[in-house]
């Protein structure tokens, strides 16, 4: 059994980030799960000695009952899963296709994906606010018209027709091109630590792309794929500015594009009904951690960690 | 197996030309050994055979087969690389089988071959460990094994030896090379250690910046080098060499270095004379040359040099002395212990010419 490391001096350098998660981490969770079983309402503090689970017995009426409640419950699970999908799949795919390609044309492509990313949200959301816009002067309709695959101009996002499967598409679209980059660089850098010859070594052996990829490549960024995925999947689960803005401009079905982490937000800040919404943002961190430590228990992150070699 | 030729084979990456026509051709069933310093070519030669990189210009055969455009696979080589290039996550089992189950053979066949290929480089206890758990000198055989386990036509060795220690190096040497007289395969082998070329080679080929220099068997490429690359990168310590001028006294030429005047043998004389050269360079193996206390009778080369500095190396010593400003090395027994004023005393056969501008030996001019 190698000895426990001493905590002295790692403590020491832990001891800043620590001290910034609690300031802004666990101080202001513990305020909202607080704050979640009182009756908050338009910030009358007055009311905060009054504790019960009327909040989370209201959500779970809600939950059952309210229509607009249970289409951002399916919006949160399709956007979510769907888009996590996309985003880790396809970074795989770009990183893999990058790595293949010859230096001169994989940066320039790599910056390409990166655009979004670097984009304001708010000018990010812009483009595709004028992308999607119902009139005539929207870029898809007036492409689709002078195509001639439609004759009328369309609300893409909240045509009833439509929905809830282009509220969706469009949410995963905007999101997905940002997203992907992330994977993407993560992925592209750890393949870039595999030593070449082991490329080389396979050709020779007659691998063919798919091959070199899947028994070569991948299983060895395993562990940036778990932590793309998790980190993915929770940074989804709480993302809503796109999405805020797109629905405010009305691009977007209130109810088919929003998820649970907007609704939060706009039941604490335009409903103004904060207890409640202290309550749904505690159920929606509960939902993070489990998913997340189930995604990383069935991707045995455990047996991926290593013992540190040596002392440490 | 398979002869492998090297036609007027160049390779340039951009700017750079990595391989600069050649032309090589590496027998059939025969240890080749490529030697070169850093930088000269040696990979991307081996890496054009594998059919890794297509060459710029040039044609490469395997016997009577053109197989210049032939992707790798259908070439049936295996290489095994320096830093070995073994697949972390698999097991050595798993290593060993995977070119078999990339041509898609039955698990019983592959079974049989690794087991097999396994007995024969001693690492059958390793099997089901993974790469990370074994030393240095066992990846190696596990590489070796990888390369081995498909039957290659040509095996093609990227310096795999230089990872291990100076002991091991020599074991595995002596063992790869009966391995491959064992199994009568074609192998090239890159090093830049020549004394490991000496050794293994039936065929040493010598290549800087992209060229070859020289290719013979190991003998006449160290007693004959044909130029002053060759004669000052193989040997340690070695070759001196000393510029010189030529004096003619009665129509015959005389080469004054360091000092002294020597008297070239009637073909090198000749040699001078057609080429009209004033100037050589003269050189000679620390191991041939003797020192004396006095000039020798005779013709063999002399001059006068100061002890510098004596190195004792238990089977040898090796000394080295100034002449006229320039150091020269020399191999003495190791009981001489030289002190003083000396004499180096180099036998007219063992006394080596070189055209000063291209570096060639006159013998070859
Ligand atoms: N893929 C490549 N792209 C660009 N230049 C290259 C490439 N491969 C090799 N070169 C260049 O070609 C020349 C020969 O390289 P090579 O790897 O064949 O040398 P080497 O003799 O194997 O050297 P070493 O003993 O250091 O391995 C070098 O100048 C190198 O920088
Ligand atoms: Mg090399």
């Amino acid at each position: 059994m190698p000895g426990r490391p001493r905590p002295g001096p790692a403590f020491f350098f832990l001891l800043p980030a620590l001290a910034l998660i609690l300031v802004f981490y666990v101080v202001p969770l513990i305020l909202s799960v607080y704050i979640g079983f009182t009756p908050l309402r338009d910030w009358n503090l007055q009311r905060l000695g009054e504790l019960s689970l009327d909040n989370y017995r209201r959500l779970y009426h809600l939950v059952l009952h309210d229509p607009d409640l249970r289409k951002v419950v399916q919006t949160t699970i399709v956007f979510t899963s769907v888009t996590l999908a996309v985003n880790v799949l396809g970074g795989l795919v770009l990183a893999l296709a990058m790595f293949f390609m010859d230096e001169w044309l994989s940066l320039p492509y790599r910056l390409l994906w990166l655009l979004p990313r670097m984009t304001p949200v708010a000018v990010y959301s812009l483009l595709w606010y004028y992308f999607f816009l119902p009139g005539r002067e929207g870029i898809l309709n007036s492409w689709l018209m002078s195509l001639g695959l439609i004759d009328e101009p369309r609300a893409w996002g909240k045509d009833p027709e439509l929905l809830p499967y282009s509220a969706w598409a469009i949410l995963v679209l905007v999101n997905g091109f940002v997203g992907v980059s992330f994977g993407m660089i993560v992925f592209y850098s750890a393949l870039k630590s595999i030593p070449r010859e082991q490329v080389i070594a396979a050709r020779i052996d007659g691998a063919s792309t798919l091959q070199l990829a899947r028994h070569v490549l991948i299983p060895q960024i395993r562990w940036h794929i778990v932590y793309v995925t998790v980190w993915q999947l929770l940074s989804l689960l709480t993302t809503f500015a796109h999405i805020f803005l797109l629905v405010e401009w009305g691009t977007l079905d209130r109810a088919w594009g929003s998820n649970w982490a907007l609704y939060v937000f706009n039941t604490a800040f335009l409903t103004q009904d904060q207890g409640f919404a202290a309550a749904a943002a505690t159920v929606l961190v509960a939902v993070g951690v489990v998913l997340g430590l189930l995604a990383l228990r069935l991707m045995r992150f455990r047996e991926m960690m290593v013992e540190p070699k040596g002392e440490l | 197996m398979v002869e492998v030729r090297l036609e007027g084979v160049s390779k340039r990456f951009g700017r750079v030309v990595a391989v600069d026509n050649v032309s090589i051709v590496f027998e059939d069933g025969r240890f080749t050994v490529l030697l070169g310093p850093s930088g000269s070519g040696k990979s991307t030669i081996l890496y054009l055979v594998a059919g890794v990189y297509k060459p710029s210009s040039g044609r490469i055969f395997f016997g009577d087969r053109d197989v210049t455009n032939l992707p790798p696979k259908e070439r049936n080589v295996g290489l095994v690389f320096q830093n070995y290039a073994l697949y972390p996550h698999m097991t050595v089992y798993e290593n060993i089988a995977f070119p078999l189950r990339l041509r898609g053979e039955d698990e019983a066949a592959i079974d049989r071959k690794v087991h097999e290929v396994a007995r024969l480089l001693h690492i059958e206890e390793l099997l089901d460990r993974r790469p990370g758990q074994l030393s240095g000198g066992q990846q190696q055989r596990v590489a070796l094994a990888r390369a081995l386990v498909k039957e290659p036509d040509v095996l093609l060795l990227d310096e795999p030896l230089s990872n291990l220690d100076a002991l091991l190096r020599l074991t595995i040497r002596g063992e790869l090379k009966k391995l491959q007289q064992k199994l009568g395969i074609t192998a090239i082998h890159v090093t830049h250690d020549q004394a490991e070329a000496m050794s293994m080679a039936d065929k040493i080929v010598v290549i800087d910046r992209g060229r070859v220099q020289q290719e013979g068997p190991p003998l006449e490429v160290y007693e004959r080098p044909r130029n002053l690359f060759v004669a000052t990168f193989i040997g340690s310590p070695p070759a001196n060499t000393l510029p010189a001028t030529v004096e003619h006294r009665d129509g015959y030429p005389l080469i004054r270095v360091a000092g002294s005047l020597y008297r070239p043998g009637e073909r090198h004389a000749a040699k001078i004379r057609e080429a009209g050269l004033d100037r050589v360079v003269v050189a000679f193996r620390p191991e041939h040359a003797r020192l004396a206390e006095h000039p020798p009778e005779g013709e063999d080369l002399a001059f006068e040099a100061e002890v510098y500095l004596v190195e004792p190396l238990g089977r040898e010593n090796i000394v080295t002395l100034e002449a006229a400003g320039m150091p020269v090395k020399v191999v003495t027994p190791p009981e001489e212990r030289p002190s003083g004023r000396l004499y180096v005393v180099v036998p007219r056969e063992r006394v080596l010419l070189f055209e000063p501008e291209t570096g060639l030996s006159l013998d070859h001019l």
